[in-house]
């Protein structure tokens, strides 16, 4: 008898837990907002100690590496003193041209700051402190600072949104990588946890690692010239008709505070 | 009873802002520690079998996850509801641990 009573009560709270998950999909994003704005502020004070600890830790774990890469550095750093020097001539020579021609530069975006909030555990998504409220709409685009590509609008909330990272599984853009003979063109797909892959490169075309990818304006989506990330490991079989290649993104979110979004 | 949801409540809300918000920065591999499922799998596994309050920290630590990733609501509360109910019986039926029977 005691035991069919228990047995009873795990079922009427079974049932009882399916009829409420039910409903509250039907006010889902009214309440996730709700949430995401009690939550904002200790979210905010939170990412930022997590980024600073971080910080100081890893630092700590990885002095050989960080030594290591400080004498990488310099090397680079020299070589691109040299390149800056070279293009600096050329920068001259093509304002004068445009002058000549005639053509304007292209114009800036519209930009919106916006701060990361929080992380999914699981999918590639990151929650930001900018919503419909300050004209964000789906779609757009999100980059950083340094006109690194980190994703687009997924969700919009209120005064939140969520942006899907370029790495989603479902995210899929035209990319190129700009050679001096002839732009190589593919498809840059998300792979989940940061990896990224670029996709349906023809097999003729010579890919080398370090070669740098950026967004192409064929989709539609993405504006041009935006950083996606370094070409890290090329896989290429005889039997299919394309290469991919495995990309090292260039945007850590981690690392990152401010986003920008393009209006 | 109702205190301990409470406080539950609370305790979870937390847990998921510290996984979401700071944990984040920490991940192995991209790896981040659930906080929650931890937490809900060690008190399903310690608790008296004959108790039952293991399935309510299942319920409100699944809301949290649900509300804080961008899934339906529903997908985490499931999945850990199904997993407390599992262990709970699993452990009612084959496992006595010492500890947790006595008093």
């Amino acid at each position: 008898m005691k035991l069919s009573s228990k047995k009873n009560k795990v079922l009427i709270i079974i049932v009882v837990v399916i009829l409420i998950i039910f409903l509250l999909n039907f006010f889902q994003k009214d309440i996730k907002s709700f949430f995401y704005s009690v939550s904002a502020p200790i979210q905010k004070v939170l990412w930022r100690a997590g980024d600073r600890t971080s910080d100081f830790f890893g630092g700590i774990v990885r002095v050989k590496i960080l030594k290591q890469e400080l004498d990488e550095l310099k090397l680079e750093n020299q070589e691109l003193t040299a390149q800056v020097v070279a293009l600096e001539d050329l920068k001259k020579e093509n304002k004068t041209l445009r002058q000549v021609l005639e053509i304007g530069f292209q114009k800036e975006f519209k930009l919106a700051l916006a701060q990361i909030i929080s992380k999914d555990i699981s999918q590639d998504f990151i929650l930001i402190d900018k919503g419909s409220d300050d004209g964000i709409s789906k779609n757009m685009p999100v980059i950083t600072q340094q006109r690194v590509l980190v994703g687009k609008i997924g969700e919009i909330y209120k005064n939140f949104s969520k942006v899907m990272l370029s790495s989603n599984k479902e995210s899929s853009f035209d990319a190129k990588i700009q050679k001096e003979e002839k732009d190589i063109s593919g498809v840059v797909k998300g792979q989940g946890n940061f990896r990224i892959l670029f996709d349906f490169i023809p097999r003729e075309e010579n890919l080398s690692q370090e070669d740098i990818v950026i967004t192409s304006a064929l989709g539609g989506i993405f504006p041009k010239g935006l950083l996606v990330g370094k070409i890290k490991e090329i896989k290429k079989s005889d039997v299919d008709p394309f290469q991919q290649a495995e990309i090292e993104p260039f945007f850590d979110v981690s690392q990152t505070e401010a986003l920008f979004i393009i209006l | 009873m109702f205190k301990k949801i409470l406080i539950s409540i609370i305790v979870f809300y937390f847990l998921v802002l510290i996984q979401t918000s700071f944990l984040v920065h920490f991940n192995i591999l991209g790896i981040v520690p659930n906080l929650v499922l931890i937490s809900v799998v060690l008190w399903n596994l310690f608790e008296k079998s004959k108790n039952y309050f293991g399935l309510y920290i299942a319920l409100i630590g699944g809301f949290f996850l649900d509300i804080f990733s961008n899934r339906l609501i529903g997908f985490y509360i499931l999945i850990l509801f199904a997993l407390a109910i599992f262990l709970k019986l699993v452990f009612k039926r084959y496992v006595r641990i010492p500890f947790t029977e006595k008093n």
